[in-house]
């Protein structure tokens, strides 16, 4: 157990010298390995059966037909972009929203929802509707810390509410039902757009000035942007409709694993984003280029962190972990309270896939041992790590929004975060003392889905 | 001459892998239709899917790598580049990750022998696994190199490292 709290205090101080992840989980898991197997970081026996282990691993992760989800969900991400579907969702949300004190924000708030609908990545959704809600915002004068606020917020519900990236993985970890996890993270989803909309509603409170009503749209104008939203809900009911078997009649038949939800979901996406005429040859080439470049960065650190997964195994930490429990008799609730605090200090420093590939191996087991739903823990997990997003220093949402919206000093935007990172953590609160809220939906599900 | 070699190697992988990653989607597509449609399913697609999967991914690698898209954690690069030390480190960064890839990309060549030793294919199509392997080494070696060169590179001044450059 030593040599795996070694090994992770190693790992974190090679990711702050700014090694790549994937190399630091790599590296450390190896000579881990190593020095489990031998007894020494140089045993040669250690050492063969390490490259051993990190030959067949480099060869399997890349391969494997569960991972292709992953390539699959960003494409459909970037080809909604293309196809102009945000705009619309945020047309009909201002429409119904606009009019009220801070509703720009709100309807940006709700507009990220409904794009986290048909968007797996929440870096994804902040950038694409910060290009979109950004000059409404400033049109109407919303406060820089307001609007950006409201953007990276929204914006990290796009690994909650289905598809989501990260749930796809955590369920591919811990071998859960990606189908159930999908429908467990629509309820804390929605319960996401409401306590976000909560915080705006509190800032505008406070400082009536930051968010002024906008205009109000005719009865005429929001039916008609919310005609406008058919390609949007058509594309959620492709993908979650053939995931949970609802197009399985005559003559379609349509009936999905996940992986093929998604590359349905991305064919879907690109004909429209081809329809409408959002996509040139050099945008395809654009679009499947970055998609090519993530996908080989997150196998990178899917890889990386594998091989620290079996060094953390033969090291017996997840065991340990439980032994330790089990003998001074912890309450469970106190282990999830600490494995959350954990996640959250976690969540100052890491990036979110990397936080859940290097915790979940240690912490599954022991939850589960107490007697904790997988899919219950696998949102809770996603909470916190979308909690993380927004948390100084590293809060990778906000810093998407200063990528894009660069004339808005970082510390603005996390002044502005703060109510909605409260929010944050009353929903969490709420996910983890009612764990009906997240399992209602899963338990209904029955044979249904994959 | 060198700069547009590399270019060219550029623009040839990223093909590749976007190639792969389009054929992907659309062998996903065509699968699920024909399924349904026609109960006729593409019965080679899942070891197409994992063919081109290993394309993606190990095409593009050694460019990421040498080009600051592994993923990794900035938040003490003020502090380096008050103590100037980010020339240092980032060079280090390099050599260090291009060496940990030496012995697994060996590795990985010896995994691609067996294969082509024993003969082994894919259940559907028949192709060698050793072809695949093949690929995914020389990925892994181009990246362990392409490293070690830029490390080298920065050390001595001669390309701008990834902290310089922010």
């Amino acid at each position: 157990m030593t040599t795996a709290i070694v090994g992770f205090a190693i790992v974190l101080l090679l990711v702050l010298l700014r090694l790549p992840i994937a190399f630091s989980m790599g590296i450390v898991g190896a000579f881990g390995y190593a020095y489990e197997r031998g007894g020494s970081i140089l045993d040669e026996r250690g050492l063969k059966a390490t490259m051993s282990m990190v030959g067949r691993q480099i060869m399997d992760t890349a391969q494997d037909y569960g991972l292709s989800v992953v390539p699959l969900f960003i494409l459909m991400g970037l080809f909604v972009n293309k196809g102009g579907m945000a705009r619309e969702l945020y047309a009909v949300s201002n429409a119904f929203m606009g009019q009220m004190r801070g509703g720009i924000a709100m309807a940006t708030v709700a507009a990220c929802g409904g794009f986290s609908a048909i968007c797996g990545s929440s870096l994804a959704t902040a950038a694409t509707m910060s290009k979109v809600a950004m000059p409404e915002l400033r049109r109407f004068g919303y406060s820089d810390s307001l609007a950006t606020a409201s953007i990276a917020a929204g914006g990290t519900l796009g690994i909650l509410i289905p598809p989501s990236v990260i749930l796809v993985i955590y369920g591919l970890l811990t071998e859960t039902s990606i189908g159930k996890l999908f429908m467990a993270g629509i309820v804390p989803g929605l319960l996401g757009i409401v306590f976000y909309i909560l915080a705006v509603r509190w800032t505008v409170w406070r400082k009536p000035e930051s968010g002024p009503a906008g205009e109000r749209a005719s009865w005429a104008e929001r039916l008609s942007a919310l005609k406008s939203t058919w390609a949007v809900l058509l594309l959620f009911f492709l993908v979650i409709g053939g995931l949970y078997g609802l197009l399985d009649f005559q003559p379609l038949n349509l009936a999905f694993s996940p992986t093929e939800a998604a590359g349905m979901g991305a064919m879907g996406a690109f004909v429209i984003a081809l329809c409408r005429g959002g996509i040139s040859f050099a945008g395809l080439r654009d679009v499947l280029k970055e998609t090519s470049f993530t996908t080989a960065a997150l196998f990178a650190v899917l890889i990386g962190a594998q091989v620290f997964s079996n060094f953390i195994n033969i090291a017996g930490l997840p065991q340990a972990l439980i032994a330790f429990v089990t003998t001074y008799d912890v309450p469970p609730f106190a282990v999830i309270m600490m494995i959350i605090g954990i996640y959250i200090i976690l969540g100052c420093v890491f990036e979110s896939l990397s936080m859940l590939l290097l915790t979940v191996p240690i912490f599954f087991p022991v939850v589960v041992s107490l007697g904790f739903d997988p899919i219950w823990f696998g949102i809770v997990v996603v909470v916190v790590t979308e909690i993380s997003l927004i948390t100084p220093p590293v809060g990778l949402n906000v810093f998407i929004l200063k990528g894009i919206v660069t004339d808005v000093p970082t510390a603005t935007i996390f002044k502005g975060v703060t109510p909605f990172w409260i929010a944050d953590i009353l929903r969490l609160a709420l996910i983890v003392l009612i764990p009906t809220l997240v399992l209602y939906l899963p338990n209904q599900m029955g044979a249904l889905g994959h | 001459m060198l700069r547009k070699l590399q270019k060219q190697t550029r623009a040839f992988l990223v093909a590749i892998a976007s190639l792969s990653l389009f054929a992907l989607m659309t062998l996903m597509f065509f699968d699920v239709v024909l399924r349904s449609a026609f109960n006729m399913p593409i019965e080679a697609a899942t070891e197409l899917t994992r063919c081109l999967m290993a394309l993606v991914v190990f095409a593009v690698l050694p460019i990421i790598s040498t080009s600051g898209g592994q993923i990794s954690v900035d938040l003490l690069d003020g502090v380096f580049h008050r103590l100037r030390l980010v020339r240092i480190r980032d060079a280090v960064i390099a050599l260090v990750s291009g060496a940990a890839l030496i012995e697994p990309a060996r590795r990985i060549w010896i995994l691609a022998d067996r294969a082509r030793e024993y003969g082994e294919t894919t259940e559907y199509l028949n192709i060698p696994t050793y072809l695949l392997g093949s690929f995914v080494f020389l990925s892994v070696l181009a990246t362990s190199l392409a490293l070690i060169v830029h490390g080298i590179a920065v050390l001595f001044g001669k390309h701008s490292s990834e902290g310089a450059k922010q």
